[in-house]
C-alpha cells in the first residue's frame, strides 16, 4: 500500500523538471544527429540549431565509415574495452573484498595508497608510461593497454565496491566458513553473486570509460592498423583543424557514441534488478 | 596448515596481483614523474639538468599558480553544490515521489555523461557562442534587445561558464549512485514516517539523508578529488584557460606548460603539487564528514 | 604471519622504486630497446620503396642509399605535396628506403622519440605540437646548417640561399632551419562587399578608423580577431605596427626575439600598443573576439558579421568550402603605418630541419636539395594554394588568385617584409595574454610592458642556466 504525500504541485514542478532535464540529456544526440546530416552551409547560412535541410546528408555516415578507417577502429575499442573491464573485474572485486571484510596490518595504507591514485594529473604520466611500455615490449601492443586501463580503473571501482561488500550479511559467510567452504569458494560463490549490481555498476563505468580513453592511447598507439575509436576520432577533428566537415564529424561521433549508448541501455536494467547489497541490510 | 596462514594467504593471493600491476603501471611512472620535477627538463630531448627544487621554489613565485589553485577550488566548490543538489533532487524524485517513467529518466539523465568531451565542447561552445549562440538567443528575447555577451571570453564570465557543462556532465552518475542508496533503505522506515505524517520533506532529512549519508560522502569525495585534474579537460576543450589565465586550472597549467610551452620538468612539479594538494584537501574532507566508510585498522 | 607480509609488501614497493630510479637515470638503455618496437611501426609509416632489397645493384655511382626517415603532419597544407615529393625522390634515388612518418597527430606521436634521441632523418616543423625551435637547438636536436647552407645547391644547380623569399633564421649567428611555407599575416576583407558599399580599402592607421566608423555606422562589427589564440592579432596587427612605429626597422623585431632589456616599455611598442587602445576605446573590435577561436572566428568574417579579420594567406584555402558565393577575399598587408607609411608584411613561416641525430644525414640533404626548386615550389602552390618558400613566378600556374597578388607584394618597394624570427614561447604566450587584456581594457600599456618585461626577465634568467 502506498500513500502519496506530495501536493500536486510539487509533482507538477517535479515533472517540470524531470521533462526540462531530459531535454537537456537527450538534445546533444538529436543535435548531433541532426547536424550530422547537415552540410557545411547550413551551419553558417542557419542555427546550429536547425533542422537540417531535405535530402538528408546520410552519405556523410559512409564518407566517414570509407574514408576513415572505424571498422577496425570498432574492432580495437571492443578488445580493449572488453578485455579491461573483465580484468578490471577480478583485479578490484578481490583487492575490494578483501578490504571490506578482512582486517590486517596495513590495511588502511593500502586503501589511501589506492584512493589518492585517483588524484594523479594522468598527463603527469604520459611520459614515462611511454618508457614503461617501451620497457616492457608492450608498446603498439593491445595487451598493454588492455593492462593499463585495468589497473587504473582499479582505485574508482574499489571505492565503490568496498560499500558494496561491507554492506552485505556477516551471516551467510560465516555459516559457509562453519560449513567447511574455502575463503576461494566463499568469495566466488557466495559474495560475488550479491555484488553483482555493484560489480555490474563499476564495469558499465569502466567501459564507458575504456570506450572514450584517449590520452594514453594516443601516445601508446601509433600504429594506425591498433587505434580505438577515440584516436579515429581525434584524427578527423585534427584534420578538421583545416578542412571544416562539421557533418561527417557529427558522423563520426555519433557512430562512436551510438554502441556505447546501447551498451547502457541494455545493461542499466540490471542495476536495478536486484540491490541485493542493501536490501538486506 | 594453520587456519591463520590459511587466511593470510588468501589475503595476499587476492591483493598481490593487484598490488603488482599498480606498483608496475602507477607507482613506477609517479616515481619516474616526481623525478622529472627535480630536473629543467623541455620534455622533447635527451637533455636534463638537476636543478632541485628550483622548479618548486619558481611555482611558489609564479602568480599564475596561485590563480589556478582559486580557480580550482572555486570549480570543486559550485560543482559539489551543483551536482549533489540536483542528483540528490532527481534521485529522490525518482524514487519517493513515485514518479512516472522513473526508469526512463534515470536512463535518459545519464546519456550525458556517455558523450566524449569532444561532443560536449562543441554542444557547449555553440551554446555559449557570442552572435550564433542559443544563450544569447534566448536572453535576447527575453530582454527584447540584441545581447552578445562572449561567456568565454570575458573574464568576468567565463570561469562561470565553465560550471554549467561540468556539472551537466557530472549528474548523471552520481544520481545514479545516490538512487542505488536511496533503494537500499528499508521501505518500512518510509511507511511508518508516513503513518506518523511526516511530509516529504521530513523524510527526506529525518531518513533518506542519514541513510544515503555514506554514498552521499562517497559523491562528494570522488567530485573533489577527480576535479582537480579532471577539470584539465572541461578548460582545455573550453577555453584553454584564457582569456588571459582567467579560467586557468593546474591541470591545464601542467599541460600548457608541459606539452605547448616546452618545460615538462615544471609541469612534473606542478603534478606533484596537484597531488599532494589533492591528498590534503581529501585527508581534510573525510575529517570534516566524521562517519567514517572504511575503518582503519 | 602479518608482520611478514607487509615486509614483502615493502621489498616489493622498494624494487619498484629502485628500478624506477635506475630505469631514469639510464635512459639511452630504453632507448635502444625501445627502438625495434618503434621504428618498426611508427604512424601512419608507408614505406615507398617496395624493392629496396631486390634492386641493390646501384648503377649511378655514389647514390644514396637505406633508411631515410621524413617526418611531416598532415594539416592545413594536406599531404599531397609531400607524397608527390617522395615519389619524385624514391624515383631520383631508388636505392633509398623512404620512410614516411606522417599524420594529423604525428607531433605529438613522434615525441617520445625525439625524447629518446631517437629521432626522424628530417623534420617538417609545422601542425599543433611540433618541435620547438629554440628549444631544440638549445637541446642539440637539430643540425647545424651553417656552412652547408652557404653553398648548397638545389637539384637545378642553382644555390638554395639565393632563391629563398625567407632566408633561414638567424641563431647567434647559425642556421639550424629553413622556412619552407611562406606565409604572410595581413588584414583580410570581402573586396565584393566594399565595392558593393562603396567602403575603401584602407592604406593606413587613418584611413582604417575612418572606413571602420562608417562599417560600424552601417550595423557591422568592423574588426573581429581569434581571441582564444591571440597570436593571429599580434602577427597581423602588433607586429606591423611596433615596426612601423619603429621607422620601418624591423630591427626591433630581433631584440624582442632576444629579450632585450627594455625593449617592451620602448617607444615604438608603447605606440603600438596606444593604437590597441584607439581600436578598442573607439568600439570597433568586436567584443565577442575575446570567445572565438579560429574557425568560429572564421565563420563570423567569411558570414559578414565582422568587415575585417588579421589572419594569414591560407585563409582563403581554409575557408573555401565555407565561403559564401560572390565572396572575393582580399588582403591588406598592414593597416597601422602612418599615411604615407610604407606597409609591414609580416611573414608567416614553418621551417624544415635535419636531426642532429640523423642516421641518413647525406639523404636529408640530398631531399632539401630537391624540393628547394622552382618546380617544386610550383607544384606546392597548386597543391596547397599557399606559396613555396622559393621565388618563383606564378603566372599561369593554379596557385590561389589571392597568393599569385601576394607574391606580387613582396618585390614592392613600398612593402617592408620582416624577417622571421622565433620566440621564446613563455614571454610569447604572456604579451599574448596581455594583449587580448588589453583588447578589453583590463590592463593599461604600461601594465602590458611591466607584465611582458617581468616575463622576459624570468626567461632570461632561465636561458642562463
Amino acid at each position: 500500500m502506498k500513500i502519496n504525500t506530495n501536493s500536486p504541485i510539487t509533482r507538477l514542478l517535479t515533472t517540470l523538471m524531470l521533462l526540462v532535464w531530459t531535454v537537456f540529456s537527450v538534445y546533444p544526440l538529436i543535435f548531433s544527429l541532426f547536424d550530422s546530416l547537415k552540410d557545411n552551409q547550413q551551419f553558417y547560412t542557419k542555427s546550429a540549431w536547425a533542422l537540417p535541410d531535405i535530402p538528408l546528408l546520410w552519405s556523410n555516415f559512409s564518407y566517414t565509415w570509407d574514408k576513415y578507417n572505424f571498422g577496425s577502429y570498432f574492432l580495437n575499442t571492443i578488445l580493449v574495452t572488453g578485455g579491461s573491464m573483465v580484468l578490471a573485474l577480478l583485479l578490484t572485486a578481490t583487492t575490494a573484498y578483501v578490504l571490506a571484510r578482512f582486517a590486517f596490518k596495513g590495511k588502511g595504507l593500502l586503501y589511501y595508497l589506492y584512493l589518492s591514485s585517483l588524484t594523479i594529473p594522468s598527463l603527469m604520466l604520459v611520459v614515462p608510461m611511454f618508457f614503461l611500455f617501451s620497457d616492457l615490449h608492450v608498446y603498439n601492443k593491445l595487451s598493454g593497454i588492455i593492462l593499463l586501463y585495468s589497473i587504473t580503473a582499479m582505485p574508482m571501482g574499489m571505492f565503490i565496491l568496498i560499500g558494496f561488500f561491507k554492506s552485505l550479511p556477516h551471516e551467510l559467510e560465516e555459516s559457509a566458513v562453519i560449513d567447511g567452504a574455502s575463503p576461494y569458494s566463499v568469495f566466488f560463490k557466495i559474495m560475488f553473486p550479491l555484488a553483482l549490481p555493484g560489480l555490474i555498476t563499476i564495469s558499465i563505468i569502466n567501459v564507458l570509460n575504456f570506450w572514450n580513453e584517449y590520452q594514453y592511447a594516443l601516445i601508446l598507439l601509433s600504429d594506425a592498423t591498433k587505434y580505438t575509436l577515440p584516436i579515429g576520432l581525434a584524427f578527423m577533428q585534427g584534420e578538421m583543424q583545416y578542412r571544416i566537415e562539421f557533418g561527417p564529424l557529427f558522423a563520426g561521433l555519433l557512430i562512436s557514441t551510438i554502441p556505447i549508448i546501447i551498451i547502457y541501455i541494455l545493461f542499466q536494467r540490471q542495476i536495478n534488478d536486484g540491490i541485493v547489497a542493501g536490501a538486506v541490510k | 596448515m594453520t587456519t591463520k596462514r590459511k587466511r593470510s594467504l588468501f589475503i595476499a593471493s587476492f591483493i598481490l596481483p593487484t598490488l603488482v600491476l599498480y606498483s608496475l603501471f602507477i607507482f613506477y611512472p609517479i616515481i619516474r614523474a616526481i623525478y622529472i620535477s627535480f630536473f629543467d627538463w623541455s620534455g622533447s630531448s635527451e637533455n636534463m639538468n638537476y636543478i632541485g627544487f628550483g622548479n618548486f621554489r619558481e611555482m611558489y613565485s609564479d602568480p599564475i599558480i596561485y590563480k589556478a589553485i582559486a580557480n580550482d577550488y572555486f570549480l570543486i566548490f559550485w560543482k559539489v553544490i551543483g551536482i549533489m543538489t540536483i542528483a540528490c533532487f532527481f534521485a529522490v524524485a525518482l524514487t519517493r515521489f513515485r514518479m512516472r517513467g522513473a526508469s526512463f529518466y534515470r536512463v535518459v539523465f545519464f546519456f550525458p555523461n556517455v558523450l566524449s568531451i569532444v561532443v560536449i565542447a562543441v554542444l557547449w561552445r555553440f551554446i555559449y557562442n557570442p552572435s550564433l549562440g542559443l544563450l544569447n538567443d534566448i536572453l535576447s528575447l527575453i530582454v527584447q534587445r540584441e545581447v552578445e555577451i562572449p561567456w568565454l571570453g570575458d573574464s568576468r564570465y567565463s570561469l562561470w561558464a565553465l560550471l554549467p557543462p561540468a556539472i551537466w556532465a557530472g549528474i548523471g552518475f552520481f544520481m545514479i549512485l545516490l538512487i542505488a542508496a536511496i533503494k537500499s533503505i528499508p521501505a518500512s522506515l518510509y511507511e511508518s514516517a508516513e503513518i506518523d505524517g511526516a511530509k516529504q520533506w521530513k523524510q527526506f532529512t529525518k531518513i533518506t539523508i542519514p541513510l544515503i549519508w555514506e554514498q552521499v560522502k562517497v559523491s562528494i569525495v570522488l567530485i573533489v578529488i577527480t576535479s582537480l585534474n579532471g577539470s584539465f579537460a572541461i578548460v582545455s576543450v573550453m577555453t584553454e584557460g584564457g582569456p588571459d589565465n582567467a579560467t586557468q586550472v593546474l591541470g591545464y597549467y601542467l599541460y600548457q606548460m608541459g606539452f605547448k610551452q616546452y618545460h615538462m620538468g615544471y609541469a612534473s612539479a606542478i603534478g606533484v603539487f596537484i597531488l599532494v594538494l589533492s591528498l590534503i584537501t581529501t585527508a581534510i574532507l573525510q575529517r570534516l564528514m566524521k562517519r567514517d566508510t572504511v575503518e582503519v585498522s | 604471519m602479518k608482520t611478514k607480509k607487509i615486509v614483502f609488501l615493502s621489498l616489493t614497493v622498494l624494487l619498484l622504486l629502485a628500478v624506477g630510479l635506475t630505469g631514469c637515470g639510464g635512459s639511452n638503455k630504453s632507448a635502444e630497446s625501445a627502438k625495434p618496437s618503434a621504428s618498426a611501426s611508427t604512424p601512419a609509416t608507408e614505406s615507398a620503396s617496395s624493392s629496396a632489397e631486390e634492386s641493390p645493384s646501384a648503377e649511378a655511382g655514389p647514390t644514396l642509399a637505406g633508411d631515410f626517415e621524413v617526418q611531416y603532419c598532415v594539416g592545413g597544407y594536406g599531404d599531397s605535396w609531400q607524397k608527390s615529393m617522395v615519389k619524385q625522390f624514391k624515383e631520383k634515388y631508388p636505392d633509398v628506403n623512404i620512410i614516411e612518418s606522417a599524420g594529423p597527430k604525428i607531433n605529438d606521436q613522434m615525441k617520445p622519440r625525439w625524447i629518446q634521441g631517437d629521432p626522424p632523418d628530417l623534420v617538417f616543423i609545422d601542425c599543433a605540437g611540433g618541435l620547438d625551435v629554440l628549444q631544440s637547438i638549445k637541446d642539440g636536436q637539430l643540425m647545424d646548417l651553417t656552412d652547408w647552407l652557404k653553398t648548397a645547391q638545389n637539384v637545378d644547380g642553382e644555390l638554395i640561399s639565393d632563391l629563398l623569399i625567407a632566408p633561414a633564421e638567424d641563431f647567434g649567428g647559425k642556421n639550424y632551419t629553413i622556412p619552407f611555407v611562406f606565409g604572410s599575416w595581413g588584414t583580410f576583407y570581402d573586396q565584393a562587399l566594399f565595392r558593393e558599399k562603396n567602403w575603401e580599402v584602407p592604406t593606413d592607421f587613418d584611413s582604417f578608423l575612418a572606413v571602420s566608423e562608417k562599417i560600424k555606422a552601417s550595423g557591422m562589427e568592423p574588426y573581429v580577431h581569434t581571441g582564444v589564440h591571440t597570436g593571429y592579432f599580434t602577427g597581423g596587427f602588433l607586429f606591423p605596427a611596433i615596426v612601423s612605429a619603429n621607422g620601418d626597422d624591423p630591427a626591433i623585431l630581433k631584440d624582442m626575439a632576444d629579450l632585450k632589456e627594455g625593449v617592451f616599455k620602448s617607444e615604438p611598442v608603447m605606440k603600438a600598443l596606444q593604437q590597441i587602445v584607439t581600436l578598442r576605446d573607439k568600439g570597433f573590435i568586436d567584443k565577442a573576439s575575446g570567445a572565438l577561436n579560429h574557425t568560429d572566428s572564421q565563420i563570423q568574417f567569411v558570414q559578414h558579421k565582422d568587415a575585417f579579420i588579421p589572419n594569414g594567406l591560407w585563409v582563403e584555402n581554409e575557408m573555401k568550402q565555407d565561403t559564401p558565393a560572390g565572396f572575393e577575399f582580399g588582403m591588406i598587408p598592414s593597416i597601422t603605418q602612418a599615411p604615407g607609411g610604407k606597409y609591414i608584411a609580416n611573414p608567416y613561416t614553418s621551417p624544415i630541419a635535419i636531426a642532429s641525430k640523423a642516421k641518413n644525414p647525406e639523404a636529408a640533404k640530398a631531399f632539401i636539395q630537391f624540393i628547394y626548386s622552382k618546380k617544386a615550389a610550383i607544384e606546392w602552390a597548386e597543391l596547397t594554394g599557399a606559396l613555396f618558400n622559393v621565388k618563383v613566378d606564378l603566372n599561369g600556374s593554379k596557385a590561389s588568385a589571392l597568393s599569385i597578388s601576394a607574391s606580387k607584394y613582396y618585390s614592392s618597394p613600398d612593402l617592408v617584409v620582416l624577417p622571421a624570427v622565433t620566440n621564446n614561447e613563455d614571454v610569447k604566450k604572456e604579451w599574448e595574454n596581455a594583449t587580448l587584456a588589453l583588447t578589453y581594457g583590463k590592463v593599461t600599456p604600461e601594465e602590458w610592458a611591466d607584465r611582458v618585461e617581468k616575463a622576459a626577465a624570468k626567461a632570461r634568467a632561465k636561458n642562463k642556466q
